[in-house]
């Protein structure tokens, strides 16, 4: 593949005095084709084996303590469920749920947070869920820089609840 | 007779900048490269738009793979030594129930203030599993976490 030559004129050793006029040009030749295989092997492994892509994380701060509760007006609060299925349905304080597509969440939680900036969101993801859903949603929710939003563990209640929604 | 000598048709290329730039290549890629550290399971992250980058050191992370199984693991290997017994120490992760899961993040936040905690569950688990570990975290008040994702290109 390549070669080296090395330079230059060589010194002629004890060979001095001849009658060489021509002095002649003792280059060494070293073979570099191994030497540049392992290379481009050596080069493929580390290509193929990098990456450079570091996982992101999404950081998330629980309330310290399960006996610090708030009270929050009933207007004020939005469940958000997702179904074992992955749908998803949305209500405001008791009011019967409302499915609701992926695609149209970001915007709908900028509007309802513009609405009534007091909002706090719960979400709400059946434990037959997706933990996809979970991550999912919550970045929807920190897209939608909608700071106030908490989770909370899915029951008979809102299982019930989305029973109803999907049957009206 | 006389030898007809034959030209050989040969050319010849100078590889030597090919080389060079092969050579440059292998030391950046061997100076950049690191390896995914060995996983016990095989997680596929879900994606996300969330901006911080997955701290390297003073970790632990507990594990949920496809199936719903929980793993916990901590990047030191001494204090994997001490938690899991010598004999788990080369391993990243080792399968653990509730009831040790909440016992070794206790221990592990003894040993270790400074551990910071991750989550790190397959896109395709179900969310069961997560949410226990979620309730355990606030059992030993670890309210500080970090669920790990893919940075989400779209």
């Amino acid at each position: 593949m390549s070669a080296v030559e090395s330079g230059g004129e060589s010194k002629s050793h004890g060979r001095g005095g001849k009658k060489h006029k021509k002095k002649r040009r003792l280059s060494i030749r070293i073979d570099m084709t191994p030497m540049v295989d392992v290379a481009f092997l050596l080069l493929t492994f580390f290509m193929l084996t990098t990456y450079f892509s570091k996982p992101q994380t999404m950081e998330l701060n629980l309330p310290p303590d399960e006996k610090s509760q708030v009270e929050v007006a009933e207007s004020n609060l939005m469940t958000l469920r997702v179904a074992s299925d992955g749908v998803i349905f949305w209500n405001i304080g008791t009011e019967p749920a409302h499915r609701i597509e992926m695609k149209e969440l970001r915007k709908f939680l900028e509007d309802k947070n513009k609405e009534n900036p007091k909002l706090i969101t719960l979400l709400k993801v059946d434990r037959e869920g997706k933990y996809r859903m979970m991550i999912k949603l919550m970045d929807e929710i920190a897209i939608a820089k909608v700071t106030r939003f908490s989770l909370a563990p899915m029951n008979e209640y809102d299982k019930r609840q989305v029973q109803k929604a999907r049957a009206s | 007779m006389p030898k007809i000598k034959k030209k050989r048709i040969g050319f010849r290329i100078d590889m030597t900048p090919m080389v060079d730039v092969a050579m440059l290549l292998l030391t950046f890629f061997m100076m950049t490269t690191q390896f995914r550290p060995a996983d016990e399971t095989q997680i596929d992250l879900p994606s996300s738009h969330a901006p911080f980058k997955m701290p390297e050191t003073d970790i632990m992370v507990v594990t949920v793979n496809r199936e719903g199984r929980v793993f916990m693991g901590v990047d030191a290997q001494k204090l994997r030594a001490q938690l899991f017994g010598e004999a788990n120490k080369l391993r990243p992760a080792v399968e653990v129930d509730r009831k040790q899961l909440h016992d070794l993040l206790i221990q592990a936040r003894i040993s270790n203030p400074k551990l910071r905690t991750l989550v790190k569950g397959d896109k395709e688990a179900p969310f069961g599993p997560v949410e226990d570990i979620l309730d355990i975290l606030r059992q030993v008040k670890i309210t500080r976490f970090n669920l790990v994702t893919e940075l989400d290109k779209s």
